[in-house]
């Protein structure tokens, strides 16, 4: 199914068919776990909210507007999925980013420079608002447009550029000191 | 209000890069494969599909109101009307039994 297109896919998964929507699943699955990662902060959550963000967009698939992008859609879905599942697990989610964020004060040998990028950026993540958060990875991560951001999260066009710019510093100044390291 | 330069409306392609590496998740195959499997289970169900998905609901929600409706009678049964004691002189007389003084005073005050 390789050639064929998402919206191909997502009318015949609208007829019924489970095979298509399979295969959109195939697709989009690592964008989906990393968005749901971004707002969880957690892998264990982050997989359940996919799931159920998968399962739902399976039960409405009837009524996506196939003139529409498919993978906005799914993608607004996904993202309505891990808030629900943040707000319902609210202590558990907590404690992850909680734990991020005091490794480092903690213990002398995670001091900047021992902790790798990807834990870096994770930690910055986790100290940003859940908005900021959504924004930058949306836009920077996975390529969404501004536009499409501000509907997907139902909030003014301004505003994701103004979360982009405020999440961006945040992370720029890891990516900075990272690369700083890595040159010494 | 936040001064946005040209470079902050296009993606941070470094930025980007990082933020796919930090957030990626192990196991891509088996969630695939388990989701295929759920979405098997779970096709998109008609109309008549889910309609009879609430066909016992519907059963116990009827007869939850039957039992209710039932109940809700008896507590609210009128006792006998002032119109059931006030039978007519000749119903009860057709009552052997109880041809009490004052309906045969009525009687035959009727006759006179």
């Amino acid at each position: 199914m390789t050639g064929v297109d998402d919206s191909d896919l997502a009318l015949r998964a609208a007829e019924g068919d489970p095979e298509a929507f399979g295969e959109l699943v195939a697709r989009h699955a690592p964008m989906a776990r990393r968005v749901a990662h971004a707002v969880l902060g957690n892998e264990q959550d982050a997989d359940d909210a996919a799931q159920e963000g998968f399962l739902s967009a399976w039960q409405a698939i009837g009524r996506y507007d196939v003139r529409r992008a498919f993978r906005p859609w799914l993608m607004q879905i996904v993202v309505n999925a891990a808030r629900d599942l943040r707000r319902r697990r609210k202590v558990r989610t907590t404690e992850p980013l909680e734990f991020v964020a005091a490794t480092s004060r903690d213990n002398p040998a995670r001091e900047v420079g021992a902790l790798d990028l990807g834990d870096k950026l994770k930690e910055a993540l986790a100290t940003l608002p859940e908005r900021q958060r959504l924004a930058v990875v949306l836009f920077d991560a996975e390529g969404y447009p501004q536009s499409e951001i501000a509907k997907m999260l139902g909030i003014p066009e301004g505003t994701v550029k103004s979360d982009v710019f405020h999440g961006r510093r945040a992370l720029r100044k890891v990516l900075e000191s990272v690369k700083e390291e890595w040159d010494d | 209000m936040t001064d946005l330069s040209h470079n902050e409306m296009a993606p941070d392609a470094e930025l980007g890069v990082a933020l796919r590496e930090a957030l990626a998740m192990p196991h891509e195959g088996p969630f695939v494969t388990r989701m295929r499997a759920l979405v098997r289970q779970q096709r998109a169900r008609g109309w008549d599909e889910v309609l009879a998905g609430w066909f016992w609901q519907g059963v116990l929600a009827a007869s939850l109101a039957a039992v209710l409706g039932t109940v809700a009678l008896r507590v609210l049964e009128v006792p006998a009307t002032p119109a059931v004691n006030e039978e007519s002189v000749a119903v009860q007389l057709l009552d052997a039994e109880r041809p009490g003084t004052d309906v045969l005073m009525t009687a035959m005050a009727g006759i006179r």
